[in-house]
Order: C-alpha cells, then sequence, then structure tokens
C-alpha cells in the first residue's frame, strides 16, 4: 500500500490539471453561450435581480416579524411577571404579623418561589430570589432560586438597578444550553420587602425560544416563498423571451437560408401582433429581393443573349467581306493602281475592325458577367515562352531587345493558358510598342501559392497620374501619338478582367523616362488570396527622378521671376 | 486550277458567306456542294457522299450540332464547325457531338484551306506500317485498329491522334505539338480541341475510361502512349 500511496499526491496533482483546464474550458462555454442567446442573458439577469430584490424583502419581512413577535412576547411577559410580584407581596404582607422566625421566613420564600415557577399563562419559567445586599437588618434568610445554574445571567448591574428603581425592569440574555447556540431569553426583576428579612429582589427568566422557533418557522417559510417565486419568475422569463427571441431565431434561420441562395424561403406569419408584422415585413423585403435578383439575372441573361447575337449577327457578314477582301487583295495585281491600294486599305481596316469586335465583344462577355476561367494544371514557364515567341516578331522589327528570366524548376498552377497568354501577349506589345529601342524583360518567379510575371519596359513611361489610367477603356497616354501604332484600346482592361478571373491582380509601375513595370501576380491555384506577390512591381534599382526634369520645372515655374524683378532693379 | 482534290459539303443558312466559301473553295480546286437548312442537311450528305463537312453551328431547323452526332452516328467523315461564338461551352459543346475541328468567324480564306487542307490530308504512307500501343494493333496503311483481332471504329482524327502518340512512345506530347502533329496547327491555338478528343478517343479505346491506360496525361505536360496492362 505504501507504494500505491506514493503515487497519489502526483495523479491528485494531474487531476487537479485537468480539471482547471476542463474548469476553463467549461467558462469559456459558459461566456459563448451567455454572449450567444439573448434569451439566456435575459433569464439570468431576471434571475439575479428577482433574488436580489426577494432578499431585500425577505430580510425586511423577517426583521418586522421578529421585531413584532418580540414585543408581544415582552409585553405580556412584563405584564406576568408585574402581577405574579404583586401576589408575592401581598403574601409576604399578609404573613408579616404571624411568622417571624427565621426558619419560617424561609418556608415562606420557598413556597411562594414554588407557586411563582407556573406564571400566569401556565407557562414554566425560572424565579430568583435574591437578597438584597447591605442591609441594615440583622436577621437573614438564604436566597430561593429554581435554577442555580442560571443564577450568573443576572448581572450586578441589573441587580443594582433594580434595587434602585421602584418599577420592575428587565434585559435580554442568551440562556446557555449545553453543545448548542444560546436561547433567546428575558430577565425581569423588582423589589418585595419580606417581612423580618427586609428587602429581596424578585427575578424571573423567561424562555423565548417557542419564539425563536416561530421565528425560524415563518422565515423557512420565507425563503420557500421565495424561492418558489424566483423559479417561476425564471420560467415566466424563459417562457416570454422564448415568445419574443423565437420568430427572430426564425428570421435569422430564413435569413441565412436567403442568403444561401434558395430565394423562396419565407417566415411562416401567425397572427395579428408585433412578431406577425416582422413576419410580414421580412417576407416582403424578401420578395422584392428575389424580384431584384431575379430582374437582374434577366438583365444579365439579355446582355448576354445580345451579345451572343450581335456577335453572330455581324461576324457572318464580315467573314463574306474578309474573305471578298482576301480574294480582291490577292488579285491586286490584275488592278488599276486606285483600286489596288484600295483593297491593300480594305484589308488592313479589316483586321483593326476584327481586332477591335473581338476586344469589344471580350468586353460584353466580362460586363455581362459570362467569363469563364477554363483552368488547367500548366507550367506557366511554357505559356511565358509562348507568348514571348509571338512578340519577338514585333520586337525584331522595332529593334527591341526581348530576354525572358524563368525559375529553373516546373512553375505548376492552374491557370487559364489562353487568358494569361494574352495578358502577356497585350503587356509585351505595350511594352515594345513603348521601349523606344530599349530592353524589355519579362521575369517569372513564384513561391508556394502564387506566382508572378513582371513585364518591365526602359521606355518614355508615364507620370503616376497617368498609369492609374492605363486600365481605363480606351483611354491613351497621348492621343495624338497612340493612334498610329494600333491596338484596340481595349488590351489592357481585358487583361485586368482576365486577372481579376483568376482571382488574380494586375499592376502598373511607371515614371516619366524610366519606363513603366506591369507586375502580374496568380494564385497557382483556386481559393488561394494573394497577400504579398513575390515579385516587387517597382524596380530595385529606380533611382530618384532625373534632374534634368527639375531644372525643365524650374525654367517653367513662375516663381522664376522674381529674379528677373531683382536684376532690373 | 489543279485536279479535283475533293468534294466539300458547305452547310450553311447565310447564303453570301457560303457562296463566298465557294468560290475561295473553288479556286482552290475542291468542289463544293451547298445545303442552307438543318432538316435537309443530312439528306445532302447521304446524297452528295462529301469527303469533308463545313458546318455552321447556327441554323434553321436543326443545330449544328445534332448534325453533327447524326452525321458522326454514320461516318467518320471530318466535319469542321464554322462557329461565330468562342465561347467556351459552344465549342466545347460541338466538339463533344463529334467535330473534328472548329474555325471562328471571322476567318480568311488561307485559314479555312488550311484546316481543310488538314483534315483532308490523308497519309499516304508508301511503306506498310504496322504499330502496336497497349493491347491494341494499329494497322497505319489500312486505317485500322483492332485489340484481340476485333475491329475498334475510330474517326480518321482520332486515328491520327493515337498513331502520333503510338510512334514515339517514349515522347511525351504537349497539346501544342499534338495540335500541330494531328490538327495541322502551326501556331498556338485552342488546346481544348486536344483535351475533347483525347476524351473521345479514350471512351472508345480505353478498358476503363476514368483510369486511362493506354492515352496517359502526364500533369503539366500533355500526353503520352501508355505501357498498357492485359
Amino acid at each position: 500500500m505504501s507504494v500505491a500511496a506514493g503515487t497519489w499526491p502526483a495523479r491528485v496533482r494531474r487531476g487537479a490539471g485537468r480539471g482547471r483546464a476542463w474548469l476553463a474550458l467549461a467558462g469559456r462555454g459558459v461566456v459563448a453561450r451567455w454572449r450567444g442567446s439573448l434569451q439566456i442573458r435575459v433569464v439570468t439577469s431576471a434571475l439575479a435581480f428577482g433574488v436580489a430584490a426577494l432578499s431585500g424583502l425577505g430580510w425586511f419581512l423577517s426583521d418586522r416579524i421578529a421585531d413584532g413577535l418580540y414585543e408581544d412576547r415582552l409585553s405580556q411577559i412584563l405584564g406576568d411577571s408585574a402581577s405574579s410580584t404583586q401576589q408575592a407581596q401581598e403574601r409576604f404582607t399578609a404573613s408579616a404579623g404571624d411568622r417571624a422566625s427565621v426558619p419560617d421566613v424561609e418556608r415562606l420564600l420557598a413556597d411562594v418561589v414554588g407557586q411563582l415557577r407556573v406564571g400566569g399563562s401556565g407557562e414554566r419559567r425560572d424565579v430568583f430570589l435574591l437578597a438584597a445586599p447591605n442591609q441594615p437588618s440583622r436577621t437573614f434568610a438564604n436566597d430561593q432560586v429554581t435554577a442555580a445554574d442560571r443564577v450568573s445571567l443576572i448581572t450586578s448591574e441589573l441587580r443594582a438597578q433594580v434595587r434602585e428603581s421602584d418599577v420592575q425592569l428587565w434585559m435580554p440574555v442568551g440562556i446557555p444550553v449545553d453543545g448548542e447556540p444560546p436561547v433567546p431569553g428575558v430577565v425581569v426583576g423588582s423589589t418585595v420587602t419580606v417581612p423580618t428579612v427586609g428587602t429581596y429582589e424578585l427575578y424571573y427568566l423567561y424562555d423565548l425560544s417557542s419564539e425563536q422557533q416561530t421565528l425560524a418557522f415563518i422565515q423557512r417559510v420565507l425563503l420557500l416563498g421565495a424561492v418558489a417565486l424566483v423559479a417561476v419568475l425564471g420560467a415566466l422569463t424563459w417562457l416570454v423571451t422564448r415568445t419574443a427571441v423565437q420568430p427572430v431565431r426564425a428570421a435569422a434561420r430564413v435569413a441565412e437560408r436567403l442568403a444561401d441562395g434558395l430565394l423562396s424561403e419565407r417566415m411562416a406569419v401567425r397572427g395579428e401582433d408585433e412578431m406577425a408584422t416582422l413576419a410580414r415585413s421580412f417576407n416582403e423585403m424578401a420578395e422584392s429581393l428575389q424580384l431584384q435578383i431575379h430582374r437582374m439575372e434577366d438583365l444579365s441573361r439579355l446582355q448576354r443573349r445580345f451579345v451572343s447575337d450581335v456577335s453572330h449577327e455581324l461576324k457572318t457578314p464580315l467573314t463574306t467581306i474578309r474573305m471578298a477582301a482576301e480574294i480582291l487583295h490577292s488579285s491586286r495585281d490584275r488592278l488599276d493602281p486606285a483600286a489596288a491600294r484600295s483593297a491593300e486599305l480594305l484589308t488592313a481596316q479589316l483586321d483593326r475592325f476584327e481586332a477591335l469586335l473581338a476586344d469589344l465583344l471580350e468586353m460584353s462577355r466580362f460586363d455581362a458577367g459570362a467569363a469563364m476561367l477554363d483552368a488547367e494544371r500548366r507550367d506557366v514557364r511554357e505559356v511565358v515562352v509562348g507568348a514571348v515567341d509571338q512578340a519577338s516578331a514585333l520586337a525584331a522589327s522595332k529593334g527591341v531587345w526581348l530576354s525572358a528570366d524563368l525559375p529553373a524548376e516546373q512553375v505548376i498552377a492552374d491557370v487559364d493558358p489562353r487568358r494569361v497568354e494574352r495578358i502577356l501577349r497585350n503587356l509585351l506589345v505595350n511594352a515594345i510598342e513603348h521601349a523606344e529601342g530599349n530592353p524589355v524583360e519579362v521575369t517569372l518567379a513564384a513561391d508556394e501559392n502564387v506566382l508572378a510575371i513582371r513585364v518591365r519596359d526602359h521606355g518614355v513611361g508615364m507620370t503616376p497620374e497617368e498609369a492609374e489610367h492605363v486600365f481605363d477603356r480606351f483611354w491613351r497616354a497621348d492621343p495624338a501619338r497612340a493612334r498610329t501604332t494600333g491596338g484596340t484600346g481595349l488590351g489592357l482592361a481585358i487583361s485586368q478582367e482576365d486577372a481579376r478571373l483568376h482571382g488574380g491582380r494586375l499592376e502598373v509601375w511607371s515614371r516619366p523616362g524610366l519606363g513603366a513595370s506591369f507586375l502580374l501576380t496568380l494564385p497557382r491555384r483556386a481559393g488561394i488570396t494573394i497577400e504579398a506577390s513575390p515579385l516587387s512591381l517597382e524596380p530595385e534599382e529606380a533611382p530618384v527622378p532625373e534632374p534634368r526634369v527639375e531644372e525643365g520645372a524650374a525654367a517653367a515655374d513662375p516663381a522664376a521671376v522674381p529674379d528677373l524683378d531683382r536684376l532690373e532693379a | 486550277m489543279g485536279s479535283m482534290k475533293g468534294r466539300i459539303l458547305v452547310v450553311d443558312d447565310d447564303v453570301a458567306l457560303a457562296e463566298m466559301i465557294g468560290i475561295v473553295l473553288k479556286s482552290e480546286g475542291f468542289e463544293p456542294l451547298f445545303c442552307a437548312h438543318g432538316d435537309e442537311a443530312l439528306e445532302a450528305f447521304r446524297t452528295g457522299q462529301p469527303d469533308l463537312v463545313l458546318l455552321d453551328l447556327m441554323l434553321p431547323g436543326k443545330d449544328g450540332n445534332e448534325i453533327c452526332r447524326l452525321i458522326r452516328a454514320e461516318s467518320g467523315v471530318p466535319i469542321v464547325m464554322l462557329t461565330a461564338k468562342s465561347d467556351t461551352v459552344d465549342v466545347v459543346l460541338g466538339l463533344e457531338s463529334g467535330a473534328d475541328d472548329y474555325i471562328s468567324k471571322p476567318f480568311k480564306p488561307k485559314e479555312l484551306i488550311a484546316r481543310v487542307r488538314a483534315r483532308l490530308r490523308r497519309t499516304d504512307e508508301p511503306t506498310p506500317e504496322h504499330l502496336t500501343i497497349g493491347d491494341l494493333e494499329i494497322d497505319v496503311t489500312g486505317h485500322r485498329v483492332s485489340r484481340n483481332g476485333e475491329t475498334i471504329p475510330l474517326t480518321p482524327l482520332e486515328f491520327d491522334l493515337l498513331v502520333a502518340l503510338a510512334r514515339k512512345p517514349w515522347q511525351v506530347f504537349t497539346r501544342e505539338v499534338l495540335l500541330e502533329r494531328v490538327w495541322g496547327y502551326r501556331h498556338a491555338a485552342d488546346t481544348r480541341l486536344v483535351n475533347v478528343h483525347v476524351q473521345r478517343l479514350r471512351s472508345k479505346i480505353e478498358h476503363d475510361p476514368e483510369n486511362p491506360e493506354i492515352v496517359v496525361t502526364v500533369r503539366g505536360v500533355g500526353y503520352k502512349a501508355g505501357t498498357g496492362s492485359s
């Protein structure tokens, strides 16, 4: 057993640790319930208020009842003792003549005390007949008491006061009981004159235990009543809040289902009260919501249908025109110069028209929400290489160096290769056209979740204000210049939509004279939110704006004028 | 201009476009046949016995997808769809109903001719060639694929796709390479063509198309011939 006993404390400590953890857990649970349920909060508060109010009331009632009981009993006791004392005095006075000897007097005293033991109302009390000290009388008779062990309850102060007083005096005392708390009692005292032996003090000790019991009983009943009242209060509050909270809960449930797309979900309307009004208003709201959503859906469907129809209706004749133009173009050697040039212009402008139509249709597909991501698992390096290959012809014709910096290992990601390639094509064409013969760099980098492709040129660049607009539809940094370089003006807007469709983003940085940097950041798998890009948008080597620009600005600045004034003066 | 290279059925309700396509085809030596109504297309196909069908998607009567399915049910003749819609769903739907290829409007005459040629370019191998892939026997010259002596009917395109993979079983083909080899695209094009046709091919030759063993996907790259089992 001693071995087993050695293990106890550890086990207890562990148990205590677990207990604390469990308590903490339970505490959190309770707090969560408290915060989460209006009903629990209301019921708890009602109970707390109820308990406080009933405790106050109970204390007050019990106090008043105790006082009343005590007052009643005291006046009864005082009346009782006064008449008993009077009887005793009469007996003493009546026997004054015949019995003069001390033993006779002692017998008389014992007799009287014996009679006084039973009070006027038939109850028993202790009687103490004590000789007043310092009497001039020579004769002496013994004190007569019915309970010797309780004489000590009569204090010498009381005795002194009783001797001084003409009326009876009283004092509350606690009567000691073996092994139990003292019982309340009252001592009443007055003086009587006994023949032969002089003045005696007569005391009665009344026991108030029956009153105490009555009070305890009343308190028990009060407590029971209070507990019952609190229980009723709790139940009532619970019921009332339940009827109030239930419809709110139902509304929350229905609202959730509505939010999940179950638009035909409605609340049950019962009766004519406020809850019915809530349900009705809620249903009206849901109704109008459903109507709005259906209207939007219809609109979207209409828009999509329109785009599709326009697309078909326009493209079919355009195809015929295109083929006819090609036939004319291919036989332009046999046409006169004006007709031959016309055929050339026709073909070239058809290209532009087609590109614009394609971009417009693509844009309206985004606007109608009809654009869909056709994602597949691809090595993005291949996509980048494909786009760079396609742009290399243009780069060569413009005398621009095109370099691609790709990671050594595969960059597998779920992307729509057509869209990513289109973004890159747009960025590359844009960069090459604005590079002014400076190199264009493409960089691909990836971390676990995100991949980034940066296209950087060192051409004319733009002001930050201009850069803010590059993704706007049909926006051109320099309207006069851009017309000749072609492009539909929708390329970057479409690119940004393509990036968004992937859950990615397309950002731009640019400064005049420093070129521009476009950064495409895409999640490698669906559901990943982009926090940071593996590549920085702004070039690390970005120097401060060139001093040349500042000089120019100073020359044009009106602030330079006062200098001239000073020179003239 | 050269000898007749083939009969081509043009199913399109736009008379101007059909005529224009006819002019272009004739100039390249093809013989165009025309049909302007969806309900008459199948009949025109049966009587004309064309070597290739150019099929518009939007037609009065039966639509392009349905005609495609009907023709495919009785013939493996190459079908090229003409579509004004380039939305994924429409294109994939067309391919799944059995079209070999599609051309988006507006297209250039050269594009049309290149696509038609690619589909008509029957491999005229001078020497007999036999290949095996998995448990399949391929008679390249005879255009026949069989398993345990039983012929598996494949369209010419599916056949070409299978042959391309079987000729180099050690090589992983990217979708772009397959587009070039099988469809004759010189530039990167719609890789969905490859995806859809690989699915169709698998449904015909695999024991369990859900777990392909003959045409295997190499994730992130493309497809390769599997070693097969059984």
